[in-house]
C-alpha cells in the first residue's frame, strides 16, 4: 500500500469507531440489558401434543406470540420480549413486581367455555360410586358385577381432558370435595355457525372482559359480542337452561376455564344484556384481573407447559452487572500493563485496536438492542470479556512475527511489509475457526448458549477489522519513523541484540 | 529472570520433541483420571440438566442450618442448602409445581427479612434439560465436522486430526475437573467448555500454520526431518502462546477474584474456573498433544521418512532433537524474493504454491542455499 493511502486507512478506522459512538450517545441508544442483568423474569413455554393430533404448525405459534405479546403489554410492563425460538416461546418480562403471577398468566391457555350441567353430584352419588370403585379393587364378583360397578364408576370419574364435543365430569375451583363434581353437557355450537364449522360457545364470543368489585367480592364481566356468534349463543343456552330442558336439567350453566369450573350458576332469567353476565368464583383481586387480561386477548391455540421459569431479583441483576463490568474493566487494565511493559509502542497500537474494536461492538450491541431487542445477558458478558484476550491475539500473531523478521536481520521497515500478510493470514484462519463455532452454536442451540454465540462471533468479526484497518496500518505508519527505531529499538519491545546494527539491506 | 530475558531476546531454544514423551504421559494421566472420574462418580448437573428449581436469597449471617429450619414443611428443607459469595443462601429442591415454587419463596422470603419479589427463582421442567443437551451434543458434531473440513482445506488433513484431537483432549479433561470436585455443571459451565473448545482450536491452528509456514520453506533443503523443523516452528510461535496465554488468563482471574465480592457473580465465578483450566490445558495442548501428534503422522509419509533415515545415518546424535543450523532459520523467515508473482507479499494459496516450486529448484543444489539476508554474526 502506498503511504497515503496507508495513513488514509488508518484515520478512516477511527473516523468510522468515532463516529459510531458518536451516533450511539447522540441517538441515546444503550445496550439492552437481559434479565440476568437487570432482574426479572424469563420462562420457556413449549407446546404440549395437540389432542386430535394435529401438527403444531408455525401459524398456531406465531398466534400464540401475539396472544401472550398482548397480555403482558395488558400487565403494563416496560420493554417486553415475547419470541418464538425454534417450536418454543420465550417469554422475557423485565422487572415485573409480582413475577411468579407473570409467569403464570402468560402460559395460561384461558380457554373459556360455556356449558350446560346435566348434573351435581350428590352425597349419595359418592356412597354408590366409592362401594361401585371397592368392588372394582377387589378381585371378587363377576362379570356382569364388574361392568355395573365400572358403570358407576364412569358416571363420575373426573375427565381428564375435558373435551368441548362430548359430556365431562369436572371439578368445581377450590375444592376436591366429590359433591362438587358436576356432570356437563358438550359446549353449545353456535346458532349461525357461519364460515366456521363446529364453532362452539367459547370465550371466542366475548368482545372484551374486565374485572369488577362488589360488596360480595371481585368477579370478572365479560362482554358479549353482539348476534352470533355472541350474546345471541349464550342466550340460547339461558333458555333451555332457564326452561330445565333436558339439555340442561341442572338449570345451570357452568364457566369452565382451562378443565376446571369457576361457578355454576343457576339461570333465573332466559334473556341476558351483552354486559350483564357476571362470573363470581370467589376470586382474590388479582385473579379476576388476571382472569379479565386472559379472557380480553381470547385463548390460546395451545395448550403450554413453562420448561424453564427464571426470576432474577433486581438487586442480585445489579450485582451481577457490577461485577461483569468491574471484572471487564480491571480485566483490561491487566492486559494493557501487560501490553505496553512487553511490547511498549506497539502496546499502545494494541490497546488503541482494543478501543476501537470496543467502540465498534458498543455501537453494535446497543444498535441491536434497540432496533431488535436483543438483549446482553450475562454469558454475553462473560463472552465479551473472554474475547478481550483473543482479540489481543491478533496483535500478539503479528509482533511477534515482527520481532522473529527484525531477528532475522530485516529492518522494521521491511519487517512489517513481510510479516502482515503472513500474520494476518494466520488471524484469518484461526479466526475463521471461531466463527464456524459461532454460526453453528447460534443456529443449532437455543438460551443462553445462543447469546454467547452471538456475540463470540460480533467480537471475532470485529478483531478481523480492527486488525487488518487499524492495527496494520497504524504499525506500518510507526515503522516510518525509522530514526526512532535504528536508535531506541527497545521501545518498540524489540531488544537491541536483536537488531543488527547497521539494519537490513532493503 | 534469566529465564525471561532468553524468551524476551528469542534466543530460547528448547528440545520440545524431547519433551513429548512425558507429555504424552501426563496427558494420558490427566485424560485417564478424567475418564474414571466421569465414569465412577458422574457430573454433578444443576437444575437446568435434572429438572428442579433453586432460590436464591440475600441472606447476611444467615446460617445453612437456620434456613433449613425455616424451610421445614415445604419439601425444601431435605434439599440442597448452601451459602454462596458472603451473605447469600442458596436453594435447591425437586419440584417444579407452581404452587410448591411460591410457597418456598414466601418462606424464604420472610426468613431473609426481604420482600418476596427479592428471592431469586429459576425453575426447570424435567425432560427440559434433555433436549437442551441434545441440542447441544447436536451442535458440536456438526460443528467438529466442519471444524475439520476447514483445516483440512486451509491447511491439511493431517492437522486437521490432531486439531480434533488436541480438542478431546482439553475437554475431557476440563469436563474431568468438574467430576473430580463436583463442581455443579450450570448452562454457564457448558459455555465455558464450548469457549475452550474454540480457544483450544484457535491456539492449535495458530501454531499449525507457524509449523506449516516453517516447513514449507525448509523441507525442500531436504536436510531436516519433520520433527527437528517443527520444533523450530514450536520455539518461534512459544512466545506468542505465552503472551496470549497471559493476556486470556489475565481478565479470567480477575472474573474470578471480582466474581467472589459480589453476590450476583456466581455464575461469573463458575465460568471463570473452568476457563482457567481450558486456557492452560488449550495452550499446553498444542504445543504437546496437536504438534506431537502431526509430527507422528507426518514422519510417516514417504518424504519425510527418506530424509529422517538419511539424517539417523549421518548424525552421531545423543538422543536430542537437532537444532536448525541458523542460516536456514533465516531461511526459513524469508519469503520467496525471485519469484516474480513474490514480489508483493504471499497470500492465498495459489501464492504458496509457487512459492514451494521456486525452492524446489533450488533444492537441486542442496549444497548452495540461498544467501540469506542476514548478515552473518560469525
Amino acid at each position: 500500500m502506498r503511504q497515503q493511502v496507508v495513513y488514509a486507512v488508518g484515520i478512516a478506522a477511527i473516523a468510522i469507531a468515532g463516529t459510531g459512538i458518536a451516533y450511539t450517545l447522540a441517538s441515546g441508544n444503550e445496550p439492552l440489558l437481559g434479565l440476568d442483568l437487570q432482574g426479572g423474569a424469563s420462562v420457556v413455554l413449549e407446546p404440549e401434543p395437540l389432542p386430535d393430533g394435529r401438527e403444531i404448525t408455525d401459524e398456531l405459534l406465531d398466534q400464540a406470540v401475539d396472544i401472550i405479546r398482548n397480555r403482558v403489554d395488558g400487565l403494563g410492563v416496560r420493554e417486553p420480549e415475547v419470541t418464538r425460538q425454534g417450536q418454543t416461546i420465550l417469554v422475557q418480562i423485565p422487572g415485573v413486581d409480582d413475577q411468579q403471577r407473570a409467569i403464570e398468566l402468560v402460559g395460561q391457555t384461558a380457554e373459556l367455555r360455556f356449558r350446560p350441567v346435566l348434573a351435581q353430584a350428590t352425597q349419595q352419588d359418592e356412597i354408590e360410586y366409592n362401594t361401585a370403585a371397592a368392588v372394582l379393587d377387589s378381585d371378587e364378583g363377576d362379570a356382569a358385577v364388574r361392568a355395573q360397578a365400572q358403570a358407576v364408576v364412569d358416571r363420575w370419574a373426573l375427565t381428564p381432558e375435558a373435551s368441548a364435543d362430548e359430556p365431562s365430569v369436572l371439578l368445581q375451583k377450590d375444592s376436591d370435595a366429590f359433591t362438587n363434581r358436576f356432570r356437563l353437557g358438550a359446549v353449545p355450537l353456535v346458532i349461525d355457525q357461519g364460515s366456521v364449522p363446529g364453532q362452539r360457545l367459547t370465550g371466542e364470543t366475548l368482545e372484551s372482559a374486565a374485572a369488577r368489585f362488589t360488596v360480595q367480592g371481585w368477579y370478572v364481566a365479560p362482554t358479549f359480542k353482539a348476534g352470533s356468534p355472541g350474546i345471541d349463543d349464550f342466550n340460547a343456552l339461558a333458555r333451555e337452561c332457564n326452561a330445565g330442558f333436558a339439555s340442561c336439567p341442572g338449570l345451570r350453566i357452568a364457566i369452565e376455564i382451562d378443565g376446571r369450573i369457576e361457578s355454576a350458576p343457576t339461570v333465573g332469567v332466559a334473556q341476558f344484556e351483552r354486559d350483564q353476565i357476571q362470573i363470581t368464583g370467589a376470586f382474590t383481586e388479582e385473579e379476576a384481573k388476571d382472569l379479565a387480561l386472559a379472557l380480553n386477548f381470547g385463548a390460546l391455540p395451545l395448550e403450554l407447559t413453562p420448561q424453564e421459569s427464571r426470576i432474577v431479583s433486581s438487586t442480585l441483576g445489579e450485582d451481577a452487572l457490577d461485577a461483569g463490568l468491574v471484572a471487564g474493566l480491571i480485566g483490561v487494565v491487566l492486559v494493557s500493563i501487560y501490553l505496553v511493559a512487553y511490547y511498549r509502542y506497539l502496546g499502545i497500537v494494541a490497546i488503541l485496536s482494543l478501543v476501537i474494536s470496543g467502540a465498534l461492538l458498543w455501537t453494535i450491541v446497543a444498535w441491536l438492542g434497540e432496533s431488535q431487542g436483543l438483549a446482553l445477558t450475562l454469558a454475553g458478558v462473560t463472552g465479551l470479556i473472554v474475547s478481550i484476550g483473543v482479540s489481543v491475539d491478533s496483535n500478539v500473531v503479528y509482533f511477534e512475527h515482527l520481532k522473529e523478521d527484525v531477528k532475522g536481520g530485516r529492518t522494521l521497515r521491511s519487517a512489517v511489509e513481510r510479516a502482515f500478510p503472513v500474520a494476518y493470514s494466520t488471524i484469518v484462519k484461526a479466526d475463521v475457526a471461531s466463527l464456524i463455532a459461532a454460526v453453528v452454536l447460534y443456529w443449532l442451540t437455543v438460551g443462553q448458549v445462543r447469546g454467547f454465540a452471538l456475540f463470540l462471533g460480533l467480537a471475532t468479526v470485529l478483531d478481523l477489522i480492527a486488525t487488518y484497518f487499524f492495527m496494520g496500518p497504524a504499525i506500518r505508519i510507526m515503522a516510518v519513523r525509522q530514526s526512532t527505531f535504528a536508535t531506541k529499538p527497545s521501545r518498540f519491545g524489540i531488544p537491541r541484540a536483536m537488531v543488527t546494527p547497521e539494519g537490513g539491506a532493503s | 529472570m534469566n529465564l525471561v530475558r532468553m524468551l524476551y531476546r528469542g534466543e530460547h531454544a528448547f528440545d520440545f520433541p524431547a519433551m513429548w514423551k512425558k507429555g504424552l504421559a501426563v496427558s494420558g494421566a490427566l485424560v485417564a483420571i478424567s475418564l474414571v472420574a466421569l465414569g465412577v462418580g458422574g457430573l454433578n448437573l444443576g437444575i437446568e440438566f435434572e429438572g428442579g428449581t433453586s432460590w436464591e436469597v440475600e441472606a447476611p449471617g444467615a446460617s445453612v442450618a437456620d434456613a433449613r429450619a425455616a424451610l421445614t414443611g415445604t419439601g425444601a428443607e431435605s434439599g440442597k442448602i448452601q451459602t454462596v459469595g458472603t451473605d447469600s443462601i442458596r436453594v435447591r429442591a425437586d419440584t417444579d409445581q407452581a404452587a410448591d415454587v411460591v410457597e418456598i419463596s414466601a418462606r424464604l422470603a420472610e426468613f431473609a427479612g426481604v420482600d418476596p419479589n427479592d428471592v431469586s427463582v429459576t425453575s426447570v421442567g424435567p425432560s427440559w434439560g434433555d433436549q437442551i443437551t441434545g441440542k447441544a451434543r447436536n451442535a458440536l458434531l456438526w460443528f467438529f465436522a466442519i471444524v475439520a473440513v476447514y483445516i483440512a482445506i486451509r491447511l491439511e488433513w493431517k492437522m486437521a486430526a490432531g486439531a480434533l484431537v488436541a480438542v478431546a483432549h482439553d475437554i475431557v479433561i476440563s469436563v474431568g475437573v468438574y467430576a473430580v470436585f463436583r463442581f455443579e455443571v450450570t448452562p454457564a459451565t457448558v459455555i465455558a467448555f464450548l469457549t475452550i473448545m474454540g480457544y483450544s482450536l484457535y491456539d492449535t491452528i495458530v501454531v499449525y500454520d507457524k509449523v506449516r509456514e516453517v516447513g514449507g520453506r525448509l523441507t525442500v533443503t531436504g536436510r531436516y526431518t519433520y520433527t527437528e523443523m517443527m520444533n523450530l516452528a514450536l520455539n518461534q510461535v512459544l512466545m506468542r502462546s505465552i503472551n496470549t496465554s497471559i493476556t486470556s488468563v489475565l481478565p479470567v482471574l480477575s472474573m474470578l477474584v471480582i466474581g467472589s465480592f459480589f453476590l450476583g457473580a456466581l455464575t461469573l465465578q463458575e465460568f471463570a474456573i473452568a476457563l482457567l483450566i481450558g486456557i492452560v490445558v488449550g495452550t499446553y495442548s498444542s504445543i504437546f498433544v496437536a504438534s506431537a501428534l502431526v509430527a507422528w503422522m507426518k514422519e510417516r509419509e514417504e518424504e519425510h521418512r527418506l530424509v529422517a533415515e538419511k539424517v539417523a545415518a549421518d548424525n552421531d546424535s545423543d538422543g536430542g532433537t537437532r537444532r536448525v543450523l541458523d542460516d536456514d532459520v533465516a531461511l526459513a523467515g524469508i519469503p520467496a524474493k525471485r519469484s516474480p508473482s513474490a514480489t508483493r507479499p504471499v497470500r492465498g494459496q495459489a501464492a504458496q504454491r509457487s512459492d514451494r516450486a521456486n525452492r524446489t529448484q533450488q533444492s537441486a543444489r542442496p549444497g548452495q542455499p540461498p544467501k540469506p539476508r542476514k548478515k552473518k554474526k560469525r
